[in-house]
């Protein structure tokens, strides 16, 4: 087991680091194939008076002009072991795991990032559990009234769901519930612990907007999922033992029917930093999807490898999760294999 | 929302029970296949609706220039006469600018679905136009992630041992990638010029780049999943034992069993890129102006949605009705080769 | 919006009770409310002396840095006035008088010798930092020279003393004393200030009233991290760090004093800044009272824009303002190298369908000339390239094409920031209306952060990649001729990359006219000077002037002595104070 969990870490590992060198190959590298000479990339950096003096300064403190191999050393060697940062006369120190200073803001990024984390996981963990619930729900009854007219309804709403982009329901939810009929309040994002009742509030249309999406793909699964289990013959053994249609379903058939959901759940949590960057553009959500379009806007490249090495630590953590829950929700599955 | 989470998913049918979607019979008997699966496709109403909304918006997007023509609006004309210049949008009558303005958008028999704010451009050729950007992206995508997909998938399938688990594993990696930051920054980060593109031309190739070279695991998955199973078949077992080189088994023996299922799943996979290139477009990294996007449209429509929600609607619908078309029929043609549905 | 118009209508009705009793003609229901339509442009409106309460800043983007030697933008020059004071200041009045100079921590207005390259100043003995200790004509060196000797950390602030100031090499975060070796000012005592500049400049006294003049304590200077918590001059000093991103909060300083600061009001108790909030949710709460001011001044977005301007009830809490800032599409000089071919883009161009791509009357109005209106020496009147209703002149346009023979017209593109709406559609509508004489232009759309430094900003990729146009804005760095225009049209100003004079316009006669204007005392004199660049700059057509804009400002109730002041584009944040009562 410990051996299994160190091999997966090992793994995560990896994938982290090939993450980190595509990201800096892509924003570092790539611009200067493209032509982008160290003073071009200073100019984005530099006001409104771009002086080739203020140029040339930017570039020797931002460390432009080095060899990428070594900028990139340096961000690993940040990251790793942490830096002392120089400001003037005075010397800060910036331990690790440092993901260095924006270069717009001048201030540390970690600390950013992980002040904006609250709402962008207020927002995916919300809507995650909505979307679970909601989906499973659906698709169990769906599966047991096969045919029906409600199975009918639930599944046809649940393509429409995956059809339906957010930046469109979620437009349509602005427009039409908040503003139009004013159902729920303008308001900017309260955190849980300062007003429950106003982090709630403000957060249900983006959690209904998100979950909506993600629910119909879950109560497809389940449904797909319950209807193989239920012809198991475990189950007709179960029924012949005249257990109660409820206790088939619920202590036998939705245990191995939950088994891939929890991996499309956590793949899907994983994602929720990718999808944050639409669900918070849209309402207004000051998370860190947000923070990453905007350092991508202003070409912050600090934040945007913290952002991307944040986004890819959550992918590698949820899926660790994952495999790790397997033996708990399927009692087939062994790690031992 | 985020491409991976619309995919195709790895556990179904077609894909989880290679052998009993019947690979590995004679051409003939893939041939009866498909004609088994064609007539239960025509008897699906939904499946055979959606297949001719399909149809129907490729013919549109094709013949776009050519509906506008005769609607007599071309995309980019502006038509100024019909707004008001402080609200920005349209006028209830433009004879008669004292009425006020008109929050459901100035839909007239002119403007069958009524004009852009500000510009007055004529929403109608937009959306078909709009049509033209979003289905030929979503195409040229999803046969880059096929064509990559399909090969990688072949390979790693077939051969096996550590090439399997270097392949597989960098499907694990680019599946971590946050693809929509990663697309957001390459398109502002590739010059003009490049394998001699530029403008659009060069967005379209940037976008398709990163959609295709970003999501083909999703279709390797499967590749592989099946080519694992094919392999140890008795007819490919046959040809090796007659000293069949590699490629002839891959290309003549395995890669035609896979048709079916690639198929499938590209028609599946269209949807996912279309609301991926709608994301981008959204987010501002689109297609330059003023060739029109549904994605650019909507995102043009956000500063209006509280004086004119109308804006809002026929981009987003255009997106969904299309996306929604795709997902039925794919549905359909999944469920039609599915051995499994009962008939 | 509900709160908001109920608050009101209570106060008129209470209004109109108070003129029935005094014996007046009641003037029916309602409130005139129409009257005080945009009158924060012109006058104080709701004056008033009343202390105390918390005045609330909202802003969807941020401060570019609370360090008052590194920031550029007009509402951050206005702002930082709070906790950093200027060795000069605008006169805080309403109307024509506003952009005059008065003394801040100077005694008077500086001396210059008669070639105006040096400049003497005096400052008042007896002014603290929040901490109590006095400020010193040191301390205001070590601000200015710390803001543009630095060695590149400052980015943001405007470089007029490093353009001007007669100094040699320097960083003052290099060597044990900071300012050893920067004699460009000199300080004889500690209350008098020598500036020593390398040429003539009559307008440098302007220069004194931006942010950078503001006094720094060596000791407590944390080069970028001083930003946190900068040391305190005037009547707020930071409450906690500033947070970018997040917030700000000031609260009042005691030892600053009101007799020596004839600039500052300090009405209120304390001053919070909420940063990165929505313009949508900025501007509805603005309506409901729970945000005083909209801290960029760029006025409501255009969903609260169209909902006020249907909204009778509101329209006396509206100002309209010019934001001071021209918009213009540069016509690059090396692409489109005909003056002939230049005019004819001048006279096709459809003015009318630009403007309405600003919003309209209230968006702004047709610019056909250079300098915005609140200029000296600016004359908007003045139209070269005159058409029916704006529309463009075609006849003109080609009668130009085949003067400088491209009579069928001629393939170009314009570069436009794709973040920025208005100037997409500014292009749009160019590209449009330019078509109607044959000339095909391709819009290229380039993200803000690096237009000016890679794209539209950068000789070689305008040259490499034929971009002709490129759309631009600008507003004043000091409310003259010379602060307004001269990096635009400068031949000097031209920079290879991150170049702002972006139709890299370098003509002989203009650069000749903005030196004399330098060496010219009289401000009338050189307001002449400034028209006649006017005239040269639309001649050369290297810029098509689009409009000059406006803001819609919605001036909350309970904001005591709004007015606008020019200098900054927005009201006069010193002045301010709330009364909630």
């Amino acid at each position: 087991m410990l051996n299994y969990i160190l091999r997966r870490l090992g793994a995560g590992l990896l994938l982290l680091a090939v993450v980190t060198a595509v990201t800096f190959w892509i924003f570092y590298v790539l611009p200067r194939w493209a032509g982008v000479t160290p003073h071009g990339m200073a100019a984005m950096y530099v006001g409104k008076a771009p002086t080739p003096e203020a140029l040339d300064a930017t570039v020797e403190r931002l460390g432009l002009d080095q060899p990428i191999a070594v900028q990139f050393f340096e961000f690993v060697r940040t990251l790793l072991f942490g830096q002392e940062f120089t400001f003037g006369r005075e010397t800060v120190e910036c331990a690790a795991p440092c993901l260095g200073y924006s270069f717009t803001t001048n201030t540390p990024v970690l600390p950013q990032l992980l002040d904006r984390l609250p709402i962008t996981l207020s927002l995916g963990l919300g809507a995650a559990v909505i979307w679970v619930i909601g989906g499973v729900a659906v698709g169990v009854l769906s599966a047991v009234k096969k045919g029906s007219i409600f199975d009918r309804l639930a599944m046809g709403t649940a393509l429409i769901g995956v059809s339906l982009p957010i930046y469109f329901t979620g437009l349509l939810a602005l427009a039409f519930l908040v503003h139009e009929w004013g159902l729920f309040p303008v308001s900017r994002y309260v955190p849980f612990t300062e007003n429950p009742i106003a982090w709630f509030q403000v957060m249900i249309l983006p959690w209904v907007t998100l979950a909506f999406l993600h629910a119909a793909q879950y109560a497809r699964q389940t449904r797909a999922g319950m209807l193989e289990t239920l012809n198991e013959d475990y189950i007709r053994t179960a029924r012949a033992k005249g257990l109660s249609e409820r206790k088939v379903i619920f202590k036998h058939a939705l245990r191995p029917t939950l088994t891939p959901i929890v991996t499309i759940l956590g793949l899907d949590i994983g994602m929720v930093l990718g999808g944050a960057i639409l669900t918070e553009t849209v309402f207004s959500l000051n998370g860190v999807g947000a923070y990453a379009i905007n350092s991508i806007v202003s070409k912050d490249l600090p934040v945007v490898l913290g952002v991307t090495l944040l986004g890819a630590v959550f992918i590698v953590v949820c899926n660790l999760v994952v495999d790790l829950l397997y033996p708990l929700v399927d009692p087939r599955v062994r790690i031992a294999k | 929302m985020s491409a991976p989470s619309h995919a195709p998913e790895a556990t179904d049918p077609v894909a989880s029970d290679p052998g009993a979607s019947a690979p590995g019979r004679s051409d003939a008997d893939n041939r009866s296949l498909r004609q088994i699966a064609w007539q239960r496709l025509r008897r699906d109403k939904v499946a055979m609706v959606s297949g001719v909304v399909v149809v129907l918006l490729i013919l549109a997007a094709i013949f776009a220039p050519l509906l506008a023509k005769w609607f007599g609006h071309p995309p980019t004309q502006f038509n100024q006469d019909l707004i008001d210049p402080s609200r920005r949008v349209p006028y209830l009558d433009p004879e008669n600018p004292e009425l006020g303005v008109d929050r459901w958008g100035g839909i007239s028999s002119e403007h069958l679905l009524g004009v852009e704010p500000t510009t007055g451009r004529d929403l109608f050729s937009r959306i078909l136009y709009g049509a033209q950007i979003s289905l030929l992206v979503a195409f040229l995508a999803t046969l880059v992630c096929v064509a990559l997909g399909t090969v990688l998938g072949i390979i790693a399938g077939y051969m096996g041992g550590w090439v399997d688990t270097l392949i597989s594993r960098s499907m694990d990696i680019f599946l971590a990638f946050p693809l929509m930051l990663f697309a957001i920054a390459l398109v502002g980060v590739i010059p003009e010029g490049v394998l001699g593109l530029t403008g659009n031309g060069l967005r379209i190739g940037v976008i398709v780049f990163i959609i295709g070279f970003f999501n083909w695991p999703y279709i390797a998955r499967i590749v592989r999943g099946q080519t694992l199973a094919l392999r140890e078949r008795e007819f490919v077992e046959a040809a090796k034992s007659l000293g069949a080189s590699n490629r002839h088994i891959l290309f003549k023996e395995i890669l035609p069993n896979l048709i079916t299922p690639i198929i499938v799943y590209s028609t599946l996979l269209i949807p996912t890129n279309i609301l991926f290139e709608a994301a981008l477009s959204f987010l501002g990294v689109g297609i330059n102006p003023p060739t029109p996007s549904w994605g650019k449209m909507l995102s043009e429509a956000v500063p209006f949605y509280q004086t004119a929600p109308y804006f809002i609607i026929f981009p987003g619908l255009a997106i969904f009705i299309t996306v929604l078309a795709f997902n039925l029929f794919g549905d359909g043609l999944r469920d039609a080769f599915d051995p499994r549905t009962s008939d | 919006m509900r709160k908001r118009t109920l608050g009101f209508v209570a106060l008129g009705a209470a209004a109109s009770l108070f003129l029935s009793a005094c014996g007046g003609a009641a003037t029916g229901g309602g409130s005139d409310s129409a009257d005080t339509y945009d009158l924060g442009s012109t006058e104080v409106v709701n004056p008033s002396d009343a202390t105390g309460g918390t005045l609330k800043y909202a802003i969807a983007g941020d401060f570019d840095s609370t360090d008052p030697a590194n920031t550029y933008y007009a509402f951050n020059w206005n702002f930082s006035r709070y906790y950093a004071r200027t060795l000069l200041a605008f006169n805080p009045e309403p109307g024509d008088n506003a952009t005059d100079l008065i003394p801040d921590m100077a005694v008077d207005l500086p001396e210059p010798n008669e070639d105006f390259t040096e400049w003497t100043v005096k400052i008042q003995e007896g002014l603290k930092y929040e901490d109590g200790t006095e400020i010193t004509a040191q301390d205001i060196k070590y601000g200015i020279a710390r803001s543009n000797w630095n060695g590149g950390v400052f980015s943001e602030g405007p470089q007029y003393f490093k353009a001007h100031l007669d100094q040699a090499d320097h960083n003052v975060y290099e060597g044990s004393d900071p300012l050893e070796g920067f004699d460009s000012i000199e300080t004889p005592d500690d209350y008098t200030l020598v500036f020593k500049l390398k040429d003539s400049f009559s307008e440098f006294p302007n220069v004194l009233t931006q942010p950078q003049t503001a006094p720094v304590p060596i000791e407590a200077d944390r080069e970028a991290l001083y930003q946190e918590k900068v040391v305190s001059s005037g009547p707020y000093k930071f409450d906690g760090e500033y947070e970018p991103g997040v917030k700000l909060h000031l609260e009042r300083n005691e030892h600053w004093d009101g007799d020596t600061d004839p600039v500052r009001k300090a009405l209120p108790d304390r001053i919070e800044v909420e940063i990165g909030v929505a313009q949508d949710e900025i501007d509805e709460r603005l309506v409901s009272g729970e945000i005083d001011v909209d801290l960029s001044g760029t006025g409501v977005g255009p969903a609260m824009n169209a909902r006020l301007l249907d909204d009778e009830s509101v329209k006396g809490n509206l100002d309209n303002p010019y934001t001071g800032a021209l918009r213009f599409v540069n016509i690059h000089l090396p692409i489109i190298d005909d003056v002939a071919c230049r005019q004819a883009i001048m006279y096709a161009a459809d003015r009318d369908s630009m403007w309405r791509a600003w919003g309209g009357a209230e968006g702004g109005d047709i610019a056909t000339s250079l300098l915005p209106p609140a200029i000296p020496g600016s004359n908007t009147d003045s139209d070269l390239y005159p058409s029916e209703d704006n529309k463009g002149d075609l006849d003109k346009a080609k009668e130009k094409l085949e003067e400088c023979g491209e009579g069928d017209g001629f393939k170009t593109n314009i570069a436009v920031r794709s973040e920025r709406e208005k100037d997409v559609q500014t292009a749009e509508a160019l590209q449009q209306s330019l078509e109607r004489v044959g000339i095909d232009v391709e819009v290229k759309s380039f993200p803000s952060a690096d237009f000016f430094g890679q794209y539209a900003g950068s000789q070689d990729y305008v040259r490499e990649n034929n971009i002709g146009l490129s759309v631009s804005g600008w507003g004043p760095d000091w409310p003259t001729g010379y602060g307004f225009a001269s990096k635009i049209t400068h031949g000097d100003a031209i920079m290879e990359t991150g170049n702002f004079n972006t139709a890299e316009l370098d003509d002989p006669e203009v650069n000749g006219l903005w030196d004399e204007a330098l060496k010219t005392e009289d401000p009338e004199e050189r307001a002449d000077l400034y028209t006649q660049i006017d005239t040269l700059v639309m001649e050369n057509a290297a810029i098509l002037p689009v409009v000059f804009d406006k803001a819609l400002i919605y001036r909350s109730d309970e904001l005591t002595n709004a007015y606008y002041q020019p200098a900054y584009m927005m009201y006069d944040f010193m002045a301010l104070g709330v009364d909630r009562g």
